[in-house]
């Protein structure tokens, strides 16, 4: 009997456990080690953060999930992994803490055969003085990343629209905390989703809405842009994005590094290295991601952790690591199988792997701060590379040491992204955007690097709807309810 | 070496926005040719997609008249929008009311790979805006209102076929269609509830009547369908011209169709 763990049960954990406990069935083990009791359905905290979904809504119990999909389960946070095992393990083994199931603090030490490392982003709210401690948020700001963060957000948001019905004039800022963030697009389904609910709630005239972003140009999304095939001609998102933000009057700062946060003011730094502050009554930005911080140790207990992981702490996988300039980054650049070069028995999946580099052009201020958005891995690829993990332990466990490795590169998928602009059923509307591949891969597509047949973009009512209805698919889908194994990623 | 402007109703490539990633002959032949046809033509400047290139390169002529040498620019700061006349070789010999920021902040690398920055303002900076709207796909219509983008169609003789990022009108043919389905489907409303107060016979008749009624609501709604496909097809960058909003309102009209006609069939 094999052991397979996986660290962290979010969209590329939960994917890559439940559809491994469903090929290995009861024969083998599959163990999850993740930290919260619920699944948080991410996308949706945006309904949360502006009060238009509960947490209720967006979570669920993992217990009971688990115990249906015959998955072991430990409410627990990973520690360190000791790919070698140690004194007292001839396998490798991870050491976790519990955090739940009335053994908080305790510490375990448990054996693997494959592990797969799914502990997606730490929200590196430290990085910019005052946005925060470490992972915790700090008071000057809101975030809705976490269905918690997205409930106080919007009790902050409901007192600055109480004032706004007072006649009192607010100022709502919206974007990334930091000049190297990605997710840009969960703060622009947040800005749009606001404007939507002042305008429904009347006081969209009291209210300023302001964008400030990391991206060279307005629509890049941490992609460097999709370019859309329209009617026959292609346009950029930026075109798009620039007559969407004009349409619904928010203003916009662009190439910004976010350097620092006060009450009520945000200071930052432009690509042309110029100074600037914007005030505001109201702010959510998006904090940079980094790995959790999981530390690796050989057998003799010596420090491994720079050979396992990046110095940004996500897990080194098969990609190729070595520094290029811009111009000689290729696509075989990026990782295929996921699986970790020095320790074969180790995988990532999701947020938690390495990339070899960014996607968007990377850029400079004159002063020398990076500003340019990280790549942005998505539910979609998150949830494909999950799935294509899976299936190589699987194989690895039941065909054995030689078995091929399936592949899911982001060089050669695409992704299909749903961004809402605001709820509702009739006058809902929301951004349905396609990319093909993901990565641009500028020896099979001269040019941009991407198929514009297959990358484009529409805005409407359909859009919404096919975002709610994707909200209780992908709920009932990680339920594991009857048909489950049928919905895609 | 001097080359060919793309003029209306050319479309200039299909392909553009392409980020210069080699800074080598190809690129300064391609400068070279840029400033070789900004001389001949007497021009303010150009952008490579308007010779047909696809690359983000952008040349314009400062205040003093020289050159300056923009590769893979980005605007990163605007202030101070106005509206002002503005022509482009695009379109020659015409001329509209655009509205652009007085006050912008490029960054760009020059023909060697450096990252620079240039403050610009007035005639410069409207210039800069402009040729960057060509680097993205977009060309002079992008930024007209929809008053100017409809009297500029008009000079230009006949509905443009390049409304990228334009503006779009507010009433739709299309929606004429959906009216008249809206109609039928209050109508029928009507008539299954007269149906509860009459004879039978007279009901017989009043249900063929809805029957007659839901074919029309499904033939307005292919016809709302396909005109706005239509339409689409000419306001391309309409955001309220997307198939997707066309399933939608055909969903929503289906929907209510399908109610009132399940009520009929059984009450009536
Ligand atoms: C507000 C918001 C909106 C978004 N909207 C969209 C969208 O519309 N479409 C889209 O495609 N993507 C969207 N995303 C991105 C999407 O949520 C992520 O791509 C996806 O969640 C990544 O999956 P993951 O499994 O890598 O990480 P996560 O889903 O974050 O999962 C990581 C898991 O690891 C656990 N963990 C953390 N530390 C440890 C540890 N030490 N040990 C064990 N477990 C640990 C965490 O608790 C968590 O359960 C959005 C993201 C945000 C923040």
């Amino acid at each position: 009997m094999a052991r397979l763990v996986v660290l962290g049960g979010g969209v590329a954990g939960h994917t890559a456990a439940t559809f491994a406990a469903k090929w290995l069935g009861s024969q083998h083990e599959v163990v999850v080690v993740t930290p919260n009791s619920k699944w948080n359905w991410i996308p949706s905290n945006i309904w949360v953060g502006v009060g238009q979904m509960t947490r209720e809504d967006v979570t669920f119990e993992l217990a009971p999930v688990y115990k249906k999909g015959g998955i072991t389960y430990k409410q627990a946070k990973a520690v360190s992994i000791h790919p070698e095992g140690g004194e007292n393990h001839e396998k490798s083994f991870v050491t976790i803490e519990y955090t739940g199931q009335n053994k908080a603090g305790e510490t375990e030490e448990v054996e693997f055969d494959y592990l797969i490392n799914a502990t997606g982003p730490k929200l590196n709210f430290g990085a910019t003085p005052g946005l925060g401690e470490g992972s915790q948020i700090g008071e000057h700001t809101v975030s809705v990343c976490t269905a918690d963060h997205a409930v106080h957000a919007s009790q902050e948001l409901k007192k600055v629209f109480e004032k706004a019905k007072a006649g009192e004039k607010q100022k709502i800022l919206i974007g990334t905390g930091h000049g190297m963030c990605t997710c840009q697009g969960a703060a622009f389904e947040y800005i749009f989703n606001i404007e939507h609910e002042a305008r429904k709630a009347g006081v969209r005239d009291n209210i300023e809405l302001k964008w400030i972003s990391n991206e060279p140009f307005l629509g890049d999304f941490g992609m460097g842009g999709l370019h859309m095939k329209v009617g026959g001609y292609v346009v950029s998102s930026r075109l798009f994005a620039e007559s969407l933000y004009a349409e619904r009057d928010v203003e916009w700062i662009i190439g910004a590094h976010v350097n620092k946060v006060e009450a009520g003011k945000v200071h930052y730094e432009l690509l042309d290295g110029s100074m600037g502050e914007e005030e505001f009554d109201f702010a959510m930005l998006i904090p940079p991601f980094a790995g959790v911080g999981l530390k690796a140790y050989d057998k003799d207990g010596n420090d491994i952790t720079d050979t396992v992981f990046a110095p940004n702490g996500f897990m080194k996988v098969d990609a190729d690591y070595t520094p290029k300039p811009y111009e000689e980054w290729k696509a075989s650049d990026w990782p295929r199988t996921y699986q970790n070069p020095t320790y074969k028995n180790l995988f990532a999946a999701g947020i938690a792997f390495a990339p070899p580099h960014i996607i968007s052009k990377p850029a400079k201020s004159p002063n020398g701060t990076v500003i340019n958005p990280t790549p942005p891995r998505t539910g979609m690829p998150s949830g494909i590379i999950g799935k294509a993990v899976a299936h190589s332990v699987c194989d690895l466990i039941t065909k054995g040491e030689n078995a091929h490795l399936h592949e899911a590169s982001m060089a050669e998928m695409g992704a299909a992204c749903v961004a809402s602009a605001g709820k509702g059923i009739l006058d809902g509307q929301a951004a349905a955007m396609t990319v093909y591949p993901v990565v641009p891969d500028f020896d099979k597509y001269p040019g941009t690097g991407r198929d514009t047949d297959y990358t484009f973009g529409e805005i409407g009512l359909a859009g919404h709807w096919i975002k709610h209805i994707l909200h209780h698919l992908f709920i009932y889908k990680a339920k594991l309810n009857p048909g489950w194994t049928m919905i895609p990623e | 070496m001097v080359r060919e402007i793309i003029t209306y109703p050319q479309q200039p490539s299909l392909e553009f926005g392409v980020n210069v990633r080699k800074f080598d002959e190809e690129l300064f032949s391609l400068l070279d040719d840029l400033k070789d046809t900004i001389k001949e033509n007497n021009l303010d400047g150009l952008a490579a997609f308007q010779i047909g290139n696809y690359f983000n390169v952008v040349v314009v002529k400062d205040e003093n008249g020289d050159f300056i040498e923009l590769v893979n620019p980005r605007i990163i700061r605007h202030s101070d929008k106005t509206v002002e006349e503005e022509s482009t070789a695009y379109f020659p010999g015409l001329s509209a009311q655009v509205a652009r920021y007085n006050d912008i902040s490029v960054v760009y690398q020059d023909r060697k790979g450096n990252d620079k920055s240039l403050q610009a303002k007035g005639k410069l900076a409207r210039v800069i805006q402009r040729k960057v709207d060509y680097t993205f796909g977009g060309n002079f219509l992008t930024k007209l209102s929809a008053e100017e983008k409809k009297r500029f169609e008009e000079k230009l003789g006949g509905k443009s076929d390049i409304a990228v990022g334009g503006v779009c009108p507010t009433t739709f043919v299309r929606d004429k269609f959906m009216l008249g389905a809206n109609i039928l489907t209050a109508l029928m409303i009507v008539n299954f509830i007269v149906s509860f107060f009459v004879s039978d016979t007279l009901k017989e008749t009043l249900w063929n009547v809805q029957l007659y009624s839901s074919f029309g609501v499904v033939g307005l709604n292919i016809a709302y369908f396909f005109y706005g496909l239509y339409e689409g097809h000419i306001y391309k960058q309409c955001t309220s011209c997307q198939v997707g909003n066309f399933i939608g309102s055909v969903a929503i009209s289906l929907v209510k169709l399908t109610v009132i006609m399940l009520l009929s069939y059984y009450f009536m």
